[in-house]
């Protein structure tokens, strides 16, 4: 399961490195074509799961607010 | 350190601004170039934020007539740091606190609409025991939308040296000193087990980041918008920060890190000899103090424990992993434990040797700890004494320093596998040779021991 995860994982970024380009960045820095490129399919894929992480955490705290006020009411 | 007037010498890359030392204060001229920068850091309360919680190095803005240099906006006064150190000096736990503080800034800066323009582990110092961003020149307005221009910096500088630590051998902390930008994601990829494909954040970050450096290397490409949500920016600073958190190495015995338990020092004449060189510093009375095989820090913290700035220097990144971590346990704001082998110091490297400076540069210490070390020069490393005494005093002013005796066990060790070609090692041979660079001061013997301890002072000085 978790290596049929991860295949899955890796096949979409490598779909995804294949369908983008870059664009200008300015600063002193250069940031690399490649590592820029990069950073865009990665933060997309990763958002995915951040997205998950910040709304379950969200539920989290929900449920533990509805736990703390039926405390509280007692 | 004694600083030469003039522009910082490591000082340069950035069109910003730049250090200057002028009658001995430490300055920063912001150019024009930076305005709307300098200004939405100060106006969105970023700097206030950063510097009220210790992250961000303080400053205080001075008479723009104090520039350096035409088309100067503000001169800042910069807090001072103690002492410089640079990361291929640092244990596995310190290079990983400054990665972490470097995410931590980032994310506070998109929250207020600006970003970090680099991510050099360079801009990072220990200060009071706690990882500081040093440069106030870092950020920049962020448009959204902005990728994050020092995504590569940032794996370069901090997790793939970590990674290389963690997963493959801890000296590889080391390699920073020949890669002034980084460790190149390759030679990364290349050098860490085929394992870490597995791990998520290390197949991304450097294994796969690594490919799409090499494949973009030489292609020109068109430049076209491609923006990155702040979301998605957020989650790319939250990927990096789960992997440098599940990175973590902890040492095991090795070479030294259990040095105290195997000295032939009775518990008595380890306490003994912690009182006499708290009493040799009391009566030195340094303004900081460098410990050269400092081990674990105990005698260090014979200095740092009394307010004396503290730099605890040892080969092993065992013990000063251990000595890092009882500072961080303990909140210690004087000590600072550094991975150096005093006989091959960290050399000048970067444009000119001039960049990143020489240990013996970042001198001379107000006084120098060197206990239960001269045996390892003169025998362990075949170092002529009187070239040991030279290079003390151009170290140091003061000296603490232990003379080990051939009698003792420690030494005996050291000549149980080779020939004994050092007729002049012994207290008169020493003492003859630290007199031509040093005038001794104190002479005592530390009891329930052969070894002998001297308080001197520099000649040079």
């Amino acid at each position: 399961m978790k290596i049929l995860r991860h295949a899955l994982r890796m096949c979409g970024l490598v779909l995804a490195v294949s369908l983008l380009f870059p664009r200008r960045v300015y600063g002193y820095i250069d940031p690399g074509t490649g590592s820029y490129i990069f950073q865009i399919v990665i933060a997309a894929f990763v958002a995915v799961s951040f997205a998950v992480k910040v709304y379950w955490n969200k539920i989290k705290k929900f449920v533990a607010g509805l736990f703390s006020k039926k405390n509280d009411a007692h | 350190m004694t600083p030469t007037e003039g522009q910082v010498a490591g000082s340069f890359r950035d069109p910003s601004g730049f250090l200057f030392w002028r009658e001995g204060r430490l300055y920063r001229q912001v150019n024009e170039a930076y305005r709307i920068h300098y200004d939405r850091l100060v106006s969105s309360g970023l700097a206030a934020e950063l510097q009220a919680d210790g992250l961000l190095v303080g400053h205080e803005e001075c008479a723009p007539g104090l520039a350096q240099a035409p088309g100067a906006y503000k001169v800042l006064r910069p807090e001072l740091v103690p002492f410089i150190s640079y990361p291929y000096e640092w244990s596995f736990s310190q290079l990983k606190d400054a990665a972490r503080l470097t995410l931590a800034v980032q994310k506070r800066a998109l929250a207020r609409g600006m970003s970090l323009k680099d991510a050099s582990a360079y801009n990072v110092q220990f200060v009071h025991g706690r990882p500081l961003l040093i440069d106030t020149l870092s950020f920049e307005a962020c448009p959204e939308g902005r990728p994050w221009v020092a995504y590569r910096q940032f794996c370069q500088h901090f997790l793939a040296p970590l990674a290389l630590m963690a997963r493959r051998d801890v000296r590889l902390g080391r390699l920073g000193q020949l890669h002034l930008d980084g460790v190149p994601l390759d030679l990364a990829a290349e050098l860490l087990p085929g394992r870490t494909r597995f791990a998520f954040s290390l197949l991304t970050h450097i294994h796969l980041h690594a490919r799409s450096q090499k494949r973009y290397q030489d292609r020109p490409v068109a430049a076209r918008q491609r923006p990155l949500s702040r979301f998605a920016l957020l989650a790319l600073i939250d990927s990096l920060e789960g992997a440098v958190r599940k990175l973590d190495w902890r040492p095991r015995g090795t070479e030294w890190a259990d040095y105290y338990g195997q000295t032939n020092y009775s518990g008595e004449a380890l306490d003994l000899k912690e009182r006499m060189v708290a009493d040799m510093l009391r009566e030195l009375r340094p303004r900081n103090v460098w410990d050269v095989g400092a081990n674990t820090g105990r005698f260090s913290r014979v200095a740092s424990r009394a307010g004396i700035p503290t730099v605890a220097l040892d080969i092993d990144p065992a013990a000063v992993e251990k000595n890092y971590r009882q500072c961080r346990r303990d909140s210690e704001r004087f000590l600072l434990p550094l991975v150096g082998d005093v006989t091959n110091p960290s050399p000048g490297i970067g444009w000119e040797n001039g960049e990143r400076l020489s240990l013996l540069q970042r001198g001379p210490a107000d006084a120098l700890l060197a206990l239960a070390l001269v045996h390892h020069l003169a025998i362990g490393n075949n170092l002529p004494l009187g070239k040991v005494a030279e290079s003390l005093a151009r170290a140091c002013r003061s000296l603490v320093i232990e003379f080990v005796p051939k009698a003792d066990s420690q030494v005996r060790r050291l000549l149980a596998t080779r020939e004994d070609i050092f007729p002049d090692y012994h207290a008169q041979g020493f003492e003859a040779a630290f007199q031509d660079h040093f005038a001794i001061e104190r002479r005592e013997s530390i009891a329930g021991t052969d070894r002998i301890l001297y308080a001197m002072h520099s000649r040079r000085s």
